[in-house]
């Protein structure tokens, strides 16, 4: 557990992991088989005020700092990243809508999505545009004082069952984000299923046909979606993510060195291997790094500095990979037994991968983090003039 | 420093910039979003530090290019919201 840590921080991260430990780790491996969440399990979440986390009290949510949202989401990673999934999606969307929505918006949306009667879906992603932000082509027209909506989402986590859609689009030449209610006319969501990892995250295709809704949905200003509206919502979803691999190494972590301590060959256990300790030492340190950076980040984030943005896509990139990297030698430390669904270090392994991908890919990371060092570290170019 | 002092504010807010992107010096005038020096998190990351050194919360109304094209725009944003001379 993250230190120093406040007593209160210590007694949430108690709640969180007796909740996970009860409600979610008997569980997840039957989820991730029926590639579904029990609507009970959501509903659990709601009742608990996890789905506001960190929206304010004012309208219905907790009001929690952003140490305590880490602490929740590395405890719940530890159970089931799927279901981890919605708690990520939730805060992207609430937190994008506190920023930018108008008073109207904010009114209408945030009570149900702090108390969990309604679930949030981020949908940005589309076929063509992933990375490439600025490839969306899901289009927004104005029409009779509204918009219409045209275009296709895809990869939508929680699209299966969210009751409302953050989507980005274009209008004209200007990238818009517009909320749309699932039952909005010319809605049809396609579920995707049989993924390697995130199978029970309700992943999602939108289709939008001449979907209408009130000019009064638009969330920040025409222009802004890319450069303002969308970014406050990927940071929390870094955060969230963050944590969860955070939470994923932990258990490869937890696993690995109990069943080293126990596990014979002839008269030796598994632990008394040096390769396998070697696999260890490397997971255990990973853990203490990821846990420091998660930390940080969490921190930043509630003092409201602007590294905090940096320091949530280090954070994100490290845990990520080395979730990967842990899962990885937790089957192999486990041999047969890590390749089956009795122990939970196969469907890590599987979830592990699919981190490095959501809320931006490894690479785009390292582009952007690359970019900065180089930036900090020695100024390039000539001087900047106006024409 | 004051909030309301333009050459104390736009010290500050060149600081920033200068800290967050590849260029050893800046034009007051040059557009910081056109000229591609700034990142995908660069707006964000200034609106950001705007909200926490001037103790000023931005809203959906305050998204206008105009108010943070460039060192000069931004200094006069801040200015205006604080009630100083740019207001």
């Amino acid at each position: 557990m993250w230190q120093p840590l406040t007593d209160w921080h210590q007694s949430k991260y108690r709640e969180f992991t007796a909740f996970v430990a009860r409600t979610v780790a008997p569980c997840a491996e039957q989820w991730d088989r029926d590639q579904r969440i029990p609507d009970a399990v959501i509903a659990e979440l709601a009742q608990c005020g996890y789905l506001g986390a960190t929206l304010p009290r004012e309208y219905g949510g907790q009001g929690w700092d952003v140490v305590t949202f880490g602490l929740l989401n590395d405890a719940f990673g530890r159970g089931s990243s799927a279901l981890t999934g919605v708690l990520t999606v939730q805060a992207m969307v609430s937190m994008a809508l506190l920023k930018w929505g108008t008073a109207e918006q904010k009114r209408t949306w945030l009570p149900p999505l702090a108390k969990g009667e309604v679930i949030g879906a981020f949908a940005l992603t589309e076929p063509g545009a992933g990375s490439a932000m600025h490839s969306l082509v899901t289009e927004v027209t104005e029409h009779d004082g509204g918009l219409v909506l045209n275009g296709s989402k895809r990869w939508i986590s929680c699209g299966q069952f969210a009751g409302v859609f953050l989507v980005f689009g274009t209008l004209g030449q200007r990238a818009v984000a517009c909320v749309v209610p699932r039952e909005a006319p010319g809605v049809r969501v396609t579920p995707i299923c049989d993924l390697m990892g995130f199978r029970a995250a309700g992943l999602a295709e939108l289709h939008f046909k001449d979907v209408a809704v009130p000019a009064a949905n638009l969330v920040g200003k025409a222009g802004f979606a890319l450069s303002h509206v969308a970014p406050v919502g990927l940071h929390y979803g870094r955060i969230s993510t963050a944590c969860s691999a955070l939470g994923l190494l932990r258990g490869c972590f937890e696993e690995s060195v109990a069943y080293a301590a126990v596990r014979k060959i002839a008269d030796q256990t598994v632990g008394d291997l040096g390769m396998v300790r070697s696999l260890i030492a490397h997971m255990g340190t990973d853990l203490e790094a990821g846990t420091l950076l998660c930390h940080n980040a969490c921190r930043a984030e509630d003092g409201h500095l602007p590294e905090a943005f940096e320091q949530t896509l280090m954070a994100k990139y490290f845990t990520s990979r080395a979730a990967v990297r842990a899962a990885s030698d937790a089957v192999q430390i486990r041999g047969a037994s890590g390749c089956h669904g009795s122990s939970p270090v196969s469907r890590y392994y599987r979830d592990a991968k699919i981190m490095e991908i959501i809320e931006g890919t490894t690479q785009v990371h390292e582009d952007i983090l690359g970019k900065m060092f180089v930036a900090r570290a020695g100024k390039v170019g000539t001087p900047t003039r106006s024409a | 420093m004051s909030a309301r002092d333009p050459n104390a504010v736009k010290t500050t807010i060149r600081s920033f910039i200068l800290s967050s992107i590849a260029v050893m010096d800046l034009d007051d005038d040059a557009n910081l979003f056109e000229s591609g020096i700034v990142n995908s998190l660069f707006a964000v990351q200034l609106m950001t530090f705007i909200e926490k050194t001037f103790a000023i919360e931005m809203g959906m109304d305050d998204l206008d290019i105009e108010n943070f094209k460039s060192l000069n725009a931004t200094t006069g944003f801040v200015l205006r919201r604080n009630g100083g001379p740019g207001g």
